[in-house]
């Protein structure tokens, strides 16, 4: 694609010179007639439905009549595009390089808090949150199915409720499956023994804390069970001070 | 002609025939006849829908039509629903209601969607309007029960309440339930959606409030109501034909076999909080809802529960499918492109699709194309970006170019999985009556961008994200901006250079650069915007803008502000 600047006279199509003045008021021009490319007369027949303008302007009314408070020249010229898409041969001047490289720059903006992609899939955030308390629901009464002799078959539902947990001072974080817990008892040993090697042997020189959904951080122990199982995102062990 | 008509018929007939004129698109056009024409259509217009808040303002608004009974306002474009309009960026009803108080008394419907209404509005609105009768909020936010208890409290011949989706903060501890503050003489209600409150709902206020209230055809209620009590609450109100669950953790099979005689009266169902149901109960339950048009569901339907809907429910219209595990990675529901494909086999009336699932072939969106020329609304969602066809692994462009081609009434559209510039040239070339596209992960360069703007002559609203497009198509399809209602870009390519272009040389034009990295001249020209927000206007940039949106100065010639 080879594309042509607006009113830059055909002659010269590499020129990216852009006279700011020129555009918009000579419609009639004679260098225009030259111009190639799609020109729109912007019809406002859809303007939200509360808005009439008619080009036409016979015995009509102008957009200066309906809207008397406007100061501006409402009478619509025919306008023209700023730049002109003409379907010859691809313009080697441009870098593809350039266009990679902002396009990276926005996907690498766009990642979330190590959540994937900000705003997709495109679903609500109410929805989101709906979702993720269901998957604790679902494995919840998944496990409760399971202790009671019931066996659940056939279907392919994911169960387990992976959260990140990091420890203060240890580097490597861990993975723990909170659809195996069903107190805090149970989790903070859990815990205790996956750092076993990195930290001190008391767990009480440890306190949980724990991010939920509104991205606050949050002492575990401060909230009932179910609470904190509905909106837990990720997990910390901070030392005790003192 | 004209003089004639001018003069023969007196204002009164000529208002009575006007009265009969409902589309907006007639009115606009009646008004262009003639100066009395224009005056008697003006002062009769009663319903007016403004697309975009900041297209215009209250005051031009109230000028124009003095005796407004209903008013309809979308505020935040449609992407704020996936979090990427940060807060504060505006949308703030209040001057509108405020504008609206003095000026129309005798205004009796209000809907709102993306906007942000505070309790004070929700009062004003309570007292100014003696004639109240309609109120719908859908996604919006600022509103607490507070602002509903005046509402339920003031409004006697309310009979619609609607909150769909918007986030209310629950207050209720401070003034009893908010539900409790409709009069007992008050039995007007007709319609109530509940569906999005977080909170507790009285269910003794509520019983009350079904049983007093005859009228009520549409109860969507919310999670905090089991389905046993539903039963209950479907016994007292046996005229309704509308219904929402909240969480369905009850639905046992007995529950479910009561209720099988309200199920095949609903014409609409909305299970798509329901997470416990089973794929089979599921299925149970939809064949049972035989009048069924409309249902919104969980991925658990799964293929086989929409072979069986296909079955049941010959008068489906709207099918809406939503991810169980959205952030998941395997699939953990036997959901796949053969369920969408059985219900546009089996269901001739179905018109308006919302599908997510992880796996598509241009075969099935081209049978899906070929079964359903009737598609108005085709929006699918597979879930990982830019998956190809999983049988050839191609790009999808000759799927999505069938549906654009053999649905000649697509109106909208949403696009996802691996697709090249192709399909937009598919849809510049057959989307005539195309209104609104959504385009994410897709398209190799500008010249996909250009075939949209140059080729589809009725698009209103173009939203776009991370696609490589940048200034040039942009640029060279500039009024074509100026024919639509709004255009969004984020993560594109679009340079802040371009963005003052099209600023200064496009008046009618407000272009806002939405950036949270801080002032948008700190950095080269060419560097991309994060976010761009176009929408044409007749009331110039607006004056409510937070720090991180950049716009042209009005002043200065050349400076953005």
């Amino acid at each position: 694609m080879e594309l042509q600047l607006g009113l830059a006279l055909p002659s010269n199509p590499t020129s990216k010179a852009f006279d700011l003045n020129y555009y918009g008021i000579e419609a009639n021009s004679k260098e225009v007639d030259h111009v190639i490319g799609p020109c729109y007369t912007p019809s406002y027949e859809n303007i939200n439905d509360i808005i009439n303008i008619d080009n036409n302007n016979n015995n009509k009314r102008s957009f200066g009549q309906a809207f008397e408070n406007s100061t501006r020249d409402r009478v619509v010229p025919r306008t023209l595009p700023l730049l002109l898409w003409n379907n010859n041969r691809p313009n080697e001047e441009d870098d593809p390089k350039d266009l990679e490289n902002h396009s990276l720059f926005a996907a690498n903006k766009n990642v979330g808090d190590g959540d994937g992609v900000v705003g997709w899939p495109p679903i609500k955030s109410w929805r989101k949150r709906l979702c993720h308390e269901n998957q604790v629901v679902r494995a919840w009464n998944n496990n409760l199915m399971v202790e009671n002799g019931y066996v659940c078959g056939g279907r392919r539902a994911s169960n387990s409720m992976y959260v990140k947990v990091k420890m203060e001072g240890v580097v490597i974080a861990r993975k723990v499956d909170l659809s195996q817990h069903h107190s805090f008892e149970t989790l903070t040993d859990t815990l205790m023994d996956m750092f076993r090697k990195s930290c001190e042997k008391n767990s009480n020189n440890y306190k949980l804390i724990y991010q939920d959904r509104e991205g606050d951080w949050l002492f575990a122990q401060d909230v009932p069970w179910r609470t904190f199982i509905r909106s837990v995102q990720r997990l910390k062990l901070l030392k005790s001070s003192g | 002609m004209k003089m004639m008509m001018g003069s023969s018929f007196p204002e009164e007939v000529l208002e009575h025939v006007f009265s009969f004129i409902e589309r907006d698109k007639d009115r606009n056009a009646i008004s262009t006849v003639c100066q009395s024409w224009y005056e008697i259509e003006r002062w009769s217009r009663r319903r007016v829908f403004v697309g975009n808040c900041y297209a215009v303002s209250p005051a031009i608004l109230i000028k124009r039509f003095p005796d407004v009974r209903c008013l309809e306002l979308k505020g935040k474009p449609h992407f704020a629903d996936f979090n990427l309009v940060p807060e504060g960026w505006g949308a703030y009803v209040a001057p509108w209601i405020a504008a609206a108080s003095s000026a129309y008394p005798w205004l009796e419907e209000i809907r709102l969607k993306r906007m942000v209404i505070p309790d004070d509005s929700l009062e004003l609105i309570s007292k100014s309007f003696k004639n109240f009768k309609v109120l719908v909020l859908s996604s919006c936010e600022g509103f607490s029960t507070e602002g509903l208890a005046a509402i339920a409290a003031n409004c006697r011949n309310l009979r619609e309440l609607d909150l769909r989706e918007s986030e209310v903060e629950d207050l209720n501890q401070s003034s009893g339930h908010w539900l409790s503050h409709f009069p007992d003489n008050y039995t007007s209600l007709v319609s109530l959606n509940i569906a999005c409150l977080n909170s507790d709902v009285s269910f003794t206020a509520l019983e009350r409030l079904v049983g007093r209230c005859p009228n009520l055809r549409t109860l969507r209620l919310n999670r905090a109501v089991p389905l046993d009590r539903l039963a209950i609450l479907l016994r007292r109100a046996p005229q309704l034909v509308e219904l929402g669950t909240g969480e369905a953790s009850d639905l046992r099979p007995d529950v479910l076999s009561n209720l099988s005689g309200a199920f095949s009266r609903l014409t609409s169902l909305n299970l798509s909080y329901a997470a416990t149901i089973q794929s089979s109960d599921l299925i149970k339950l939809v064949s049972q809802c035989q009048n069924l048009q409309k249902l919104w569901v969980l991925d658990y339907i799964e293929d086989l529960g929409l072979e069986a809907l296909a079955a049941s429910c010959k008068d489906l219209r709207e099918l809406r499918v939503f991810p169980s595990e959205p952030f998941g990675v395997e699939p953990n529901v036997l959901l796949t492109e053969q369920g969408l494909v059985s219900v546009s086999e089996g269901c001739p009336k179905l018109h308006s699709v919302l599908y997510f699932c992880r796996q598509m072939s241009n075969d099935a969106l081209r049978t899906i194309a070929r079964n359903r020329p009737n598609m108005t609304r085709f929006r699918l969602c597979i879930i990982e970006p830019r998956t190809p066809d999983y049988l050839t692994l191609e790009s999808l462009d000759m799927g999505f170019g069938a549906i654009v081609e053999h649905c000649k009434d697509l109106r909208r559209l949403s696009l996802s999985g691996l697709l090249t510039d192709r399909v937009f040239e598919y849809i510049g070339t057959y989307g005539k009556k195309l209104e609104m596209l959504s385009v994410a992960f897709a398209g190799d360069s500008d010249l996909g961008l250009h075939h949209i703007l140059s080729g589809c002559e009725n698009l209103r609203k173009l939203e776009i994200r991370d696609c490589p497009f940048g200034d040039k198509a942009l640029l060279a399809n500039a009024a074509k901006l100026e024919t639509m209602r709004s255009l969004w870009m984020s993560s594109c390519s679009v340079s802040f250079g371009a963005c003052k272009l099209l600023g200064q040389k496009m008046p009618m034009l407000n272009v806002e650069v939405i950036d949270e990295r801080g002032p948008p001249d700190s950095r080269p020209e060419s560097c991309p915007v994060e976010k761009l927000y176009i929408y044409r206007t007749v009331s110039g940039p607006r004056l409510d803008m937070p720090g991180f949106v950049w716009t042209k100065d009005e002043d200065s010639a050349l400076g953005l502000s």
